[in-house]
C-alpha cells in the first residue's frame, strides 16, 4: 500500500519537474484583430513609424497578430510597444511590465 | 581526489548555460536584452533544485540519490546566485546608463529583482564549511532567506510578464515537496503516538 502511494507521488513529482522544464513564454496577451497577413503593412514601414516616435529600436517582431517593438525612448526608458499590423497605429506601450500608454478605444 | 574531480565536473555542468550565454553575447549573435530571460530563469530553477533536495529526501528517505543531491545542494545555491549576478550584469549592459536604471527602480518589475538578488547575498556568502561550523544554528536561519528571495524573484517575473503561469509552474514542484514533507511528518507523529 505504501509502495503504491509512493509511486504516485514519484509520478507527481516527475510531472512537476517536467512542467518546470517546459518553456515559458508570455508577452502580455495583446490581440490586435489584424486579419489575414497579406493585408499587413511591411515591417519596414513599422520601423519608420517607430523611428518617428524618437525611439532607438532594439527588436521588431510579430507577436500573435500584432507587431511588437522593443525600443529605448529618448530618455532611456526600456519599452515594449504593440502596433496594429494593418493601420500601424500604436495600440499599447509597456515599460517593464507597467502600461504607460494605451490608444483610446483599444481594450484588447 | 575523486571528490575534486566530481566537483569540477559538477561546476562544468553548472556553468555550461552561462558559457553558452556569454559565447552568444560575445559573438554578437543575440541582443543583450534577450539574455535577461534565460539567465533569470536559470537562477530560479537552480534555486528550486537546491530547495527541493531537503523536503524530498526527508519524505523518501535517504538513499544514494538523495545523499548525492544533498551533497551538492550548496553548490546549486551558489550557482543560482551566480546566474542572478549574470542576470544583473546583462541588465546593466542592456540599460547602459545608471540614470536610466535609477529612473526605473521604483517600478514593481524592477525593485523586486534587486531585492531578490540582495536577499541571496547572505546565504551565498556563507556557503562554505567554515562559515557553517562557525554559525551553527544561525547558519540555517540565514539560509532561510532563500525562501523570501524565491518568492520575490517569482514576483519580479510576474510583474514583468503579467502572466501568472510560468512563475506559478516553477513553484509547483516545491509545493509538492513541501506537501510531502508535511505528510511525512504527520505520519511519523501518528506512528510515534501509537507506540506511546
Amino acid at each position: 500500500m505504501r509502495k503504491i502511494s509512493r509511486k504516485y507521488v514519484a509520478a507527481a513529482v516527475t510531472l512537476g519537474v517536467m512542467m518546470l522544464a517546459s518553456p515559458a513564454y508570455a508577452d502580455g496577451n495583446v490581440k490586435c484583430d489584424a486579419g489575414p497577413k497579406n493585408n499587413w503593412k511591411p515591417i519596414a514601414k513599422l520601423k519608420k513609424q517607430a523611428w518617428m516616435e524618437g525611439w532607438e529600436l532594439l527588436k521588431v517582431q510579430v507577436e500573435g497578430d500584432c507587431y511588437e517593438v522593443y525600443a529605448r525612448t529618448e530618455s532611456g526608458q526600456a519599452i515594449e510597444a504593440f502596433f496594429h499590423p494593418v493601420t500601424l497605429k500604436k495600440l499599447v506601450v509597456y515599460r517593464r511590465g507597467r502600461e504607460i500608454y494605451r490608444a483610446s478605444g483599444f481594450s484588447n | 581526489m575523486k571528490g575534486y574531480a566530481a566537483k569540477a565536473l559538477l561546476w562544468i555542468i553548472l556553468s555550461l548555460p552561462a558559457i553558452l550565454m556569454l559565447w552568444s553575447f560575445l559573438q554578437g549573435k543575440i541582443l543583450t536584452m534577450d539574455l535577461l530571460h534565460p539567465s533569470g530563469e536559470m537562477s530560479i530553477r537552480l534555486m528550486i533544485l537546491a530547495m527541493l533536495a531537503g523536503p524530498l529526501s526527508e519524505f523518501f528517505g535517504l538513499n544514494r540519490f538523495f545523499r548525492a543531491w544533498l551533497a551538492i545542494r550548496r553548490n546549486l545555491g551558489v550557482a543560482a546566485f551566480g546566474y542572478g549576478l549574470l542576470h544583473l550584469v546583462f541588465y546593466v549592459i542592456d540599460m547602459n546608463s545608471v540614470a536610466a536604471m535609477l529612473d526605473e527602480i521604483g517600478l514593481a518589475g524592477i525593485w523586486t529583482g534587486w531585492l531578490a538578488l540582495a536577499l541571496m547575498i547572505p546565504p551565498a556568502a556563507i556557503s562554505f564549511n567554515f562559515a557553517m561550523r562557525k554559525l551553527g544554528k544561525n547558519w540555517k536561519r540565514i539560509q532561510r532567506l532563500v525562501y523570501l528571495a524565491l518568492i520575490i524573484g517569482l514576483a519580479h517575473w510576474f510583474f514583468l510578464d503579467w502572466n501568472w503561469q510560468p512563475a506559478f509552474f516553477h513553484l509547483v514542484p516545491l509545493m509538492i515537496g513541501w506537501l510531502l514533507r508535511s505528510l511525512g511528518r504527520r505520519r511519523k507523529q501518528r506512528i510515534q503516538r501509537s507506540f506511546a
